[in-house]
């Protein structure tokens, strides 16, 4: 007891007992580059210092080089995951430039699609998640079963992951009456795996043990470090992109704002595992009111002097586009916030122990995976000299020529 | 709050300060000078306002949008390179976006920090640090985040004058 006293004492008057850990690039819990500093003392994290820029691309500078269309499958490649939620975010804001509607069909299936996107990513993130608390086999189940709405994407638009199902103007492949059948049937499969995964999730005791009370971010702290999406509906705060600011269809096709009360990382599994059902209602609202149409309208490449701001609810939150046009075929900016990065102040949050709860080393793995992170949503490849202070990116040939030199 | 209620309510508190505000199908000129005339003409989708204000009220008008009115988040900041200039675009709210744009100039990019308002904006006003040189301040920690480990000093990679060179291949293979 006495050495006890001794050592609290000590912790105040005595700096050196914290300790720098580095965690990162290469990542216990991500499969991305990124590097944390975490300040512990003793197993408390005290601290945490975050340094995102392993992964800097430089598209939206090399998005003012390309032409419309061109840029949708740049655009495209930022995010693997969120690829719908990015093409249909730059689709609208270069229709909102446009000024233009696109035909209700069009709109019907973006919004299917990217429902099953979102089906997608949640199912993708509750696997991973398992994978974090060492919960391998429904890690295993839930892949297995993600398989389902992978071929049903395959069917509707050509491609398992990048799908390019998004335009300018509208959709590129209708949707046959063949295929809406087989739809209707992947949901059916989907439906009753996730409610076993939900009763799985709300009763197995190594899902409770390493989730409850993790992670803590309160309801006045996400709204002060602007969380979004899963991450904030999870702190109990109703706010949905889809709801607050409606696009494409959002204002007539039915669906609930999913939000949990318990602030923590077993709140945010549920916050996905409903909103993954919800997404599974609203997938089948749209095959059963679609209208007959076309799907596409033809716009012309350079859109009017102008700018707009473009919001789309990605799987991982609140995704937002700026664009400005300068009356040419290339944009003069094209700015694009990913919700990650908004959310990169609440998981310091998160990691950081208060006077009411510690944040154990061992919990550090699960808490940063639950705010589902994305870290090559940014930016830039290129070559730095640092002696001459100089940087340049290499042409495609010349990336070629290195690249088969380096195979030899 | 509806786009015409908040653009009322920034009218009657900063009245002729305010340079020029947009909301849904027209643009409303207030002031003389306005900073950009050839965005006026377009159109602006519902549930967006654009307000243009000089740098000098560019707190106080951050300051009532969020302690007053109620739009507390901060979706985004872009920073834009004209040339001459430097705009930096707060946009506010989760329901209707509120963009505040300023102009600062290309020469002294300084302007003061919205953090202590929104906490949530520090990143974003690094990453603005980060890609086109614009000092906050009064911000807690003003230091890389986007930019990788040894970049030079001095460049930024979103200006205008910024133009990468073409490396040459360390050997000619074909």
């Amino acid at each position: 007891m006495q050495e006890e006293e001794l050592q609290k004492t000590e912790k105040k008057s005595a700096y050196e007992l914290f300790f720098d850990i580095p965690v990162g690039p290469q990542h216990p819990a991500l499969k991305e580059p990124a590097f944390f500093k975490f300040r512990v003392e003793g197993e408390r994290v005290v601290g945490v210092d975050v340094d995102v820029s392993y992964n800097h691309r430089g598209i939206e500078r090399a998005l003012e080089d390309r032409n419309y269309i061109q840029n949708i499958y740049l655009i495209e490649r930022i995010c693997g995951i969120c690829n719908v939620a990015h093409t249909l975010c730059y689709a609208q804001a270069v229709e909102q430039l446009h000024g233009k509607e696109i035909p209700s069909r069009a709109n019907y299936i973006r919004l299917m699609v990217e429902e099953l996107a979102r089906i997608h990513s949640h199912t993708l993130w509750l696997g991973v998640a398992a994978h974090e608390i060492g919960f391998d086999t429904l890690f295993m189940y839930v892949w297995r079963d993600r398989e389902v709405v992978m071929d049903l994407i395959e069917m509707l638009t050509g491609n398992r992951v990048t799908t390019a199902i998004n335009t300018i103007g509208g959709v590129r492949r209708d949707v046959s009456d063949e295929a809406k059948d087989k739809v209707k049937k992947g949901m059916n499969i989907l439906e009753e795996r996730l409610k076993y995964y939900r009763k799985v999730a709300l009763n197995d005791p190594t899902v409770n043990a390493r989730c409850s009370g993790v992670g803590i971010l309160k309801p006045k702290d996400a709204i002060r470090l602007c969380a979004v999406g899963p991450t904030l509906r999870a702190s109990g705060v109703k706010n949905d992109v889809r709801r607050d600011d409606p696009y494409t269809l959002h204002d007539e096709v039915p669906f609930n704002v999913i939000t949990f009360d318990t602030m923590d990382v077993f709140a945010r599994v549920l916050v996905r595992i409903d909103e993954t059902l919800e997404s599974v209602n609203m997938v089948r609202y749209c095959l059963d009111h679609m209208p007959n149409g076309d799907v596409r309208i033809k716009l012309p490449l350079s859109p009017p002097v102008g700018e707009a701001i473009s919001r789309v609810e990605a799987p991982r939150g609140e995704l937002i586009h700026y664009a400005r046009s300068n009356g040419t075929k290339n944009p003069e900016r094209y700015k694009v916030r990913t919700p990650t990065f908004e959310n990169l102040p609440s998981v310091s949050e998160m990691l950081t122990s208060k006077s009411d709860y510690e944040v154990n080393i061992a919990d550090i793995p699960i808490t940063l995976a639950s705010i589902d992170p994305c870290f090559s949503c940014t930016a830039r490849m290129e070559f730095r000299d640092v002696s001459k202070g100089k940087t340049w990116i290499w042409s495609l040939k010349e990336l070629k020529a290195h690249c088969s030199k380096s195979r030899r | 709050m509806e786009e015409n209620e908040v653009s009322e309510a920034l009218k009657n508190k900063f009245g002729k300060k305010i340079l020029e505000i947009k909301v849904s199908k027209k643009g409303e000129k207030v002031a003389e000078d306005m900073l950009i005339p050839e965005i006026m003409e377009i159109k602006v989708s519902k549930r967006r306002v654009f307000v243009t204000v000089p740098i000098e009220i560019y707190k106080e008008v951050i300051r009532y949008l969020v302690e007053e009115l109620g739009f507390n988040h901060v979706q985004a900041m872009t920073g834009l390179d004209t040339g001459k200039f430097i705009e930096v675009m707060p946009h506010l709210g989760r329901g209707i976006t509120i963009t505040v744009r300023t102009r600062i100039e290309k020469d002294r990019p300084v302007l003061s920090t919205i953090t202590d308002l929104v906490p949530g904006a520090s990143f974003h006003e690094r990453e603005i640090h980060d890609l086109l040189g614009v000092v906050f301040e009064g911000h807690p920690n003003l230091t890389r985040v986007i930019v990788p480990e040894g970049w030079p000093e001095n460049v930024y990679p979103l200006r205008k004058e910024y133009h990468p060179e073409q490396p040459k291949p360390i050997r000619e293979v074909f």
